[in-house]
């Protein structure tokens, strides 16, 4: 099949056509040419006022529950939803139930999207069945496509770090850290700030993160091995970060759109679509985040997309679970920041993001692979709780009006335009 | 102004200092009702009230019921041991049983904070928190207010009152530095260091680790009850080293160089946050507080339902 976008505006920071209006072709799987004006014949020709185009859009950290919560999300209501939002690549969290702890599992994943515009690339758990004993098989698992290691919100004592970090280093893959000491926040709902004092709830401490950040750092440099951080949301992980980074440590770091968009003052109405792990931080954290995103410091954004279903979100506030869903919203969301331009966010969810996981990536040209986002970021519509294919609707963004959407995508020969 | 500007009383947060002044203003009269031969008003008659506790309370709950009779509603009961609503179902389920059943109004207390707001998002009939978790529990800073009003007068302007003991897990303490504020008072709190929250001075209280000092700059002391069913784990080691740093007995009472008023939400753990002869002495209004609770729970109720089309 081949496809003409018309008049598009090319967003590809490190490409020859950033920020150009051109018109591109497409043959199956290849951008065949890119020119100011084409008028070759195509199946399909695509003319939408303001359309952008950019490399597809990947979120590498969404909590699809399938296998064994697949009323919540399962593989292929995850891959509508991740498409709707632009992506043609997730990764896909291995704590479900089973979890993804061999090659099988992974496999399984994988499969799931075999005949869909957007990939899978699944994490495996850290450790054998996530249970926090024992390393697991990290070359068996990278063999069939899992592309780093983690076990969740669940932490790892020490030793298992020190051994996770040491052996990683046999398989040319990462660990993947979510970096919180539970002893120190208990049964914490929200940030330690004015919200915690005035809403009652238990209080998660910022030091409940960066001392986790700090251990993991210093276990990292010690194995002289790699570690990525995911969900930073403090200043103080984001300092102890950027010095790491300048001292030679293999630290990279990613950060959920919502601790971009949101502060602590959400949860002061006990909404729990809000309640977020880890919890929305104070705007001081949220600058530092954003500006840590423009010095590299945090190298992406993700969604952390995390389906509940009512019975476990519409309750009182510290019984609903942590999480929100946010892969069909990411590109909205980030339009809510203030302080980042369209390169910026291409950028946080496109381009590093493969770099850091090592997927393949190359700047638009003639006879590079179509793997491609088109999108309006100016587009205003409301957002209805039926416009979102998440099985799951805690979102709360629904009922709300939001500005930029992805249009469709294009990736492994496979079309999907879902607005013209 | 004789109407509040809330529709359900969730916390003092809400509130404004009119409807502070306005509560205090009705339960004047509704205290010299309760201290007449006979003590009941029809206002209520075309009125039911369901009380729902989710969670043990003897006094609170006492409370209310009298409240209620004395303003001749029509009630129902029902409370329910926190071991049985920790899957959380019950509320949402409670909240469907409460449409059904058509009352007009509901006192609850509950476990979880933010349980009243939850509860008043959902249902027609009017809300009163009588205690949510570790949040807010407004009618007893309101009888707590109403009683330091009564003992030194209208005007809180300059008044200094401390709060000592659990800040942490306290909704009297939040309520109470809700109220204190918005009529004028300074607030201090006081308890060990780890059950005073980080970020509490950010709602313009001082904070004072040390029961002498805080006594010695305070008029009014209001000891809280140390509730260890609250704790989630140890934040001191021993009620008797709590009692050794932050109880208060009658020889530092005395050792003050004036004579402050000694207040308690109840009940009180004799001999640990005070020992006996200082809730005893004739500088404790505990049960003048205790009295003052009937009388607000009946402003308070009595003004929700002048709200409701009759």
């Amino acid at each position: 099949m081949n496809i003409l976008l018309k008049s598009c505006t090319i967003i590809d920071p490190e490409g020859p056509f950033h920020l150009k209006v051109k018109d591109i072709y497409i043959e199956g799987e290849t951008i065949t040419s890119i020119e100011d004006s084409i008028s070759l014949a195509a199946d399909k020709v695509v003319e939408i006022p303001n359309l952008h185009v950019s490399y597809g859009w990947y979120d590498a950290k969404v909590n699809f529950q399938d296998p064994g919560n697949e009323v919540k999300e399962n593989l292929s209501s995850g891959l509508t939803a991740a498409a709707l939002g632009g992506m043609t690549a997730v990764s896909v969290t291995p704590m479900t139930n089973p979890t993804l702890s061999n090659k099988t599992q992974i496999e399984y994943v994988r499969k799931k999207a075999e005949y869909s515009p957007v990939e899978i690339y699944p994490y495996g758990t850290l450790t054998e069945l996530g249970e926090g004993k024992n390393i697991a098989e990290y070359y068996d698992m990278s063999q069939s496509g899992a592309i780093g290691f983690t076990d969740g919100h669940q932490p790892v004592n020490a030793g298992i770090m020190y051994r996770a970090l040491l052996y990683m280093k046999n398989v040319n893959s990462k660990v993947v850290s979510f970096p919180y000491d539970y002893s120190i926040f208990g049964e914490g709902q929200v940030n330690e700030s004015k919200a915690s004092v005035l809403t009652g709830l238990k209080s998660i401490p910022n030091i409940a993160e960066y001392l986790m950040v700090e251990r993991d750092l210093s276990l990292t440099a010690y194995t002289e091995s790699a570690i990525h951080f995911t969900g930073i949301s403090t200043k103080e992980s984001v300092d102890l970060i950027r010095d790491a980074k300048k001292n030679g440590i293999q630290v990279t770091a990613d950060v959920y759109a919502h601790h971009l968009a949101y502060t602590d003052k959400e949860v002061l109405g006990f909404n729990s679509n809000f309640k977020v792990l880890p919890p929305l931080r104070s705007e001081k954290d949220r600058q530092a985040l954003i500006e840590a995103l423009k010095d590299g410091t945090i190298d992406f954004i993700c969604s952390d997309h995390t389906p509940e279903d009512k019975e476990n979100k519409d309750l009182e506030f510290d019984l609903a679970h942590f999480g929100m869903i946010g892969t069909q919203t990411l590109f909205a969301t980030l339009n809510n920041v203030a302080g980042l331009d369209l390169s910026d966010k291409i950028n946080a969810i496109a381009i590093r993001p493969r770099k850091v996981m090592k997927l393949p990536y190359a700047t638009i040209t003639a006879n590079s692979r179509a793997n491609l986002t088109i999108f309006d970021p100016k587009l205003e519509y409301s957002l209805n709780a039926d416009d979102l294919a998440s099985l799951s609707k805690n979102s709360p963004l629904i009922g709300k009006n939001l500005t930029g959407k992805a249009l469709g995508v294009i990736n492994n020969g496979i079309i999907s335009i879902f607005e013209d | 102004m004789d109407n509040l500007s809330v529709k359900h009383i969730i916390g003092i947060e809400d509130l404004t200092k009119a409807d502070i002044e306005l509560i205090f203003k009705t339960a004047d009269n509704f205290k010299q009702v309760i201290n007449r031969p006979i003590k009941k008003v029809p206002s209520l008659r075309d009125i039911t009230i369901a009380n729902l506790f989710f969670e043990n309370s003897t006094r609170t709950r006492l409370s209310f019921e009298l409240a209620e009779k004395r303003l001749s509603a029509d009630i129902v009961n029902f409370s329910a041991a926190s071991s049985s609503v920790k899957k959380g179902e019950t509320l949402v389920d409670t909240v469907n049983n409460i449409l059904s059943m058509k009352v007009d109004m509901v006192v609850m207390r509950h476990p979880n904070p933010g349980a009243a707001k939850f509860l008043s998002e959902r249902i027609g009939a009017k809300v009163i928190n009588a205690g949510d978790g570790t949040h807010e529990h407004p009618t007893q800073a309101l009888l707590d207010a109403y009683s330091i009003r009564e003992k030194h007068g209208e005007d809180f302007k300059g008044k200094k009152v401390v709060i000592v003991g659990d800040i942490l897990h306290s909704r009297v303490a939040l309520s109470n530095i809700f109220c204190l504020q918005k009529l004028g008072a300074e607030v201090m709190v006081c308890g060990p260091t780890t059950l005073v929250p980080k970020f509490i001075g950010e709602l313009g209280v001082k904070v004072e680790h040390n029961l002498r000092k805080a006594l010695e700059w305070c008029d009014v002391a209001n000891m809280l009850r140390i509730q260890l069913e609250r704790q989630d784990m140890k934040y001191f080691p021993s009620l008797r080293e709590y009692t050794m740093l932050f109880g208060l007995d009658k020889k530092l009472l005395n050792s003050l160089d004036k004579k402050i008023t000694i207040m308690h939400p109840g009940p009180i753990n004799r001999g640990v946050e005070i020992t006996s002869d200082v809730a005893d002495s004739d500088q404790s209004i505990i049960l003048q507080q205790v009295e003052n609770g009937v009388a607000i729970r009946m402003a308070v109720i009595y003004l929700l339902a002048g709200q409701i089309g009759r």
